[in-house]
């Protein structure tokens, strides 16, 4: 993942670090099982298989893992009226944002109907693309499943006091060794090197989904990466969307969605009963949810 | 075994649908329960006060004063020691026989003192604890000790206990200087706690003693009992948290049988819920119900010589019989309430009451013992405790 990746862990028991180390890297590679499993760079994954069918009569036959996360898939789409798609990754082919193109109507029309997830064939076991040129991938929640998964890894091997960040992608395994939260930043969405608030957690996760990730302007307007799977446009409507939720999937999911609700966002995350902030392009903060007071601290901080 | 635990915030108490999704994945969320295989990080104090006062219609009879102490100390990362002190202050009056109601009662108060400690060692996925306890009355000396284990499977979803413990007593009679008797029980445990959902808890138990010695009542006349005692109990657990409402519900069923004639079942209920950050509210109701013990004898005298011998106690005695209401048939009915405040992140008090009512027409699928009377208890509880 080419990211930031982090595993913090408390010594609470006095263990020493070879076994704090040992802990993480079972952790680790977990994260790297996943990456792997679900890779769309790499023939063999599940996913390039899956793509690879697209358009034929073949029907893929998924193990029980890959049925857990379609149908995920499949919640996430009927919840987010269709924005949350995870075959919409066939826009990459028309927007280049390190050239910083934007794509000609006809171009996006072109792959527009490969983008569709009721169009999939899925009945809980198998899975077929009906489209020759369609293509699924989970990297709309691979990072937080793996952030999640790799507490659960941390917790199997006893550990409770510390926490996964896949860049930025946060799962707490349990507080500090004394007990207290963890302090994370939120990163500005216009300084690179500043935050703009800050999230207290003892458990629990941490997702922010921003029009700062992968972007770049053209005449005046910001072209960035989260891309409405109807239109084939990105968003504007927020700088950045940061949720606390019980699990990372959760949180990411619902960041991402609401970056895609645009005005509709602080009704959808209200009605998901969500925590957290939202920034609007005007770098101004909304708090979203019953999060007490204290674990959100708001303030430009370098 | 600790109570549910689904590690959510607070606020997932009312998650919406989307949470929940991502909560149904695999391996997302850690198992519900806090299994075995840690030493505690902290260590805990907690303080009781128990009052017990039974009754039958028109007749206030024993009374209990309990006041007791817990501590639990981590001694490491791989061991702790616990250890409890309680003191019994019983007075009041105990029926000589049957319920006995017409003053042939006898004015008892007594003294007991009871103590235990539990050491235990953590390994990775396993725990060993070795215990010992010792109670003392002026007519009745135990002292028992036990070794426990408990095995947890690789995703800490099943956990797997057993044990085995040995009990001697002795015991004597305040009425009759020459009684000098023994009882010896041996006890095997064997259990399986899973944690079936994130959100369900479901645990196995069974337990089998084996006793010999002298199972009589000194203060009971006629009272012969077989000088044998097998125990066989089945206990099962189901808890379903409901993350919506904050609330736990936890049930139990338990059969008992052995080898004096006794089956008996309880049902059990218990609510516990969630108010605000600071308060839990935990109603319950339990009914148990049970077929007589084969040698215990209805409240029906010999026409002669009269109560408390049956007919034909002296023409053609029994080996073994009992007027002890205990080993009637009956069903009973417990309703309680418990209500905990956590004073801060280390403080908890909680007060704790409870209604016991027992009645042999509310024996379930039959009649119960006949002319016995309705036989009723009130326990409550006051507690504090605090985490170190």
């Amino acid at each position: 993942m080419s990211s930031v990746c982090e595993i913090r862990l408390d010594d609470a028991l006095g263990e020493g670090e070879s076994v704090l180390a040992l802990a993480a890297e079972q952790a680790i590679g977990e994260v790297r099982r996943i990456e792997v499993a679900y890779s769309r760079y790499r023939e063999d994954s599940i996913v390039s298989r899956i793509n690879a069918a697209a358009g034929s009569h073949e029907v893929v036959g998924v193990d029980d893992e890959t049925a857990s996360l379609l149908n995920f898939a499949t919640q996430l789409h009927a919840l987010s009226d269709g924005l949350f798609d995870i075959t919409s990754g066939v826009l990459r082919r028309v927007w280049d944002f390190k050239a910083g193109r934007v794509p000609q109507p006809a171009q996006l029309h072109g792959v527009l109907p490969l983008i569709g997830w009721s169009q999939v064939e899925w009945d809980g076991q198998t899975v077929r693309l009906p489209r020759a040129g369609m293509e699924i991938d989970f990297g709309g929640f691979g990072k937080e499943y793996a952030a999640d998964r790799a507490m659960a890894v941390l917790h199997a091997t006893g550990q409770r006091h510390g926490y996964v960040n896949l860049g930025g992608d946060i799962r707490v395994l349990g507080p500090r060794a004394d007990g207290s939260a963890w302090r994370f930043g939120i990163q500005h969405p216009r300084q690179p090197e500043a935050t703009i608030a800050s999230v207290e957690l003892t458990e629990g996760a941490l997702a922010t989904s921003g029009d700062y990730e992968r972007y770049f302007e053209r005449g005046g307007q910001r072209y960035c990466h989260i891309l409405d799977p109807h239109t084939g446009q990105p968003v504007n409507h927020w700088a950045g969307v940061s949720v606390t939720a019980p699990a990372c999937v959760a949180a990411g999911a619902l960041s991402t969605i609401a970056m895609l609700k645009g005005a509709q966002a602080l009704e959808f995350l209200a009605d998901h009963q969500a925590s957290g902030l939202v920034v609007d392009t005007a770098m101004r903060i909304v708090r979203i949810g019953d999060t007490p007071d204290h674990c959100i601290t708001q303030g430009v901080s370098a | 075994m600790a109570a549910t635990d689904t590690r959510l915030p607070p606020r997932s108490g009312k998650a919406g649908a989307i949470i929940a999704a991502a909560l149904s994945l695999p391996g997302v969320i850690v198992p519900a329960t806090a299994l075995a295989d840690t030493a505690p990080e902290r260590g805990e104090i907690a303080i009781k006060y128990l009052q017990y006062q039974d009754s039958q219609p028109d007749l206030s009879r024993i009374r209990v004063r309990a006041p007791s102490v817990y501590v639990m100390v981590p001694l490491s990362p791989k061991w702790s020691v616990e250890g409890s002190w309680v003191s019994d202050t019983v007075s009041g009056a105990t029926p000589r026989y049957h319920t006995a109601v017409s003053g042939a009662t006898r004015k008892m108060s007594d003294k007991r003192i009871a103590e235990d400690v539990k050491v235990t060692r953590y390994e990775e996925r396993s725990s060993y604890s070795l215990s010992l306890s010792h109670s003392g009355e002026n007519d009745y000396q135990s002292n028992a000790g036990g070794l426990s284990a408990s095995f947890s499977s690789d995703d800490n979803n099943r956990t797997w206990n057993v044990g085995v413990g040995y009990a001697a007593d002795r015991i004597s009679s305040t009425n009759d200087p020459t009684l000098h008797q023994r009882k010896n029980t041996v006890e095997f445990m064997a259990g399986v706690t899973q944690a079936w959902t994130a959100n369900d808890l479901v645990q196995v138990n069974l337990t089998f003693n084996r006793g010999h010695g002298y199972y009589s009542d000194p203060y009971k006349e006629p009272d012969i009992r077989p000088d044998k005692r097998t125990q066989s109990i089945l206990l099962t657990r189901w808890n379903h948290h409901f993350s919506e409402m904050s609330s736990t519900l936890k049930s139990t069923y338990r059969y008992y049988h052995d080898n004096f004639g006794i089956n008996a079942h309880t049902v059990g209920a218990e609510w516990v819920q969630s108010v605000g950050d600071r308060w839990t509210v935990t109603p319950e109701l339990r009914y148990y119900t049970q077929g007589a013990a084969s040698f215990y004898y209805d409240p029906v005298y010999d026409p002669v010589v009269g109560a408390p011998y049956p007919p034909g106690y002296f023409t053609n005695p029994p080996q073994f019989i009992s007027p002890d209401q205990r080993l009637s048939a009956f069903g009973a009915i417990t309703a309680g309430l418990k209500v905990a405040l956590k004073l801060s992140a280390d403080w908890t008090v909680d007060v704790k009451a409870e209604r016991y009512e027992q009645r042999g027409s509310w024996r379930l699928g039959g009649q119960g013992s006949p002319g016995l009377e309705p036989f009723r208890a009130t326990f409550i509880q006051f507690g504090v405790s605090t985490r170190f």
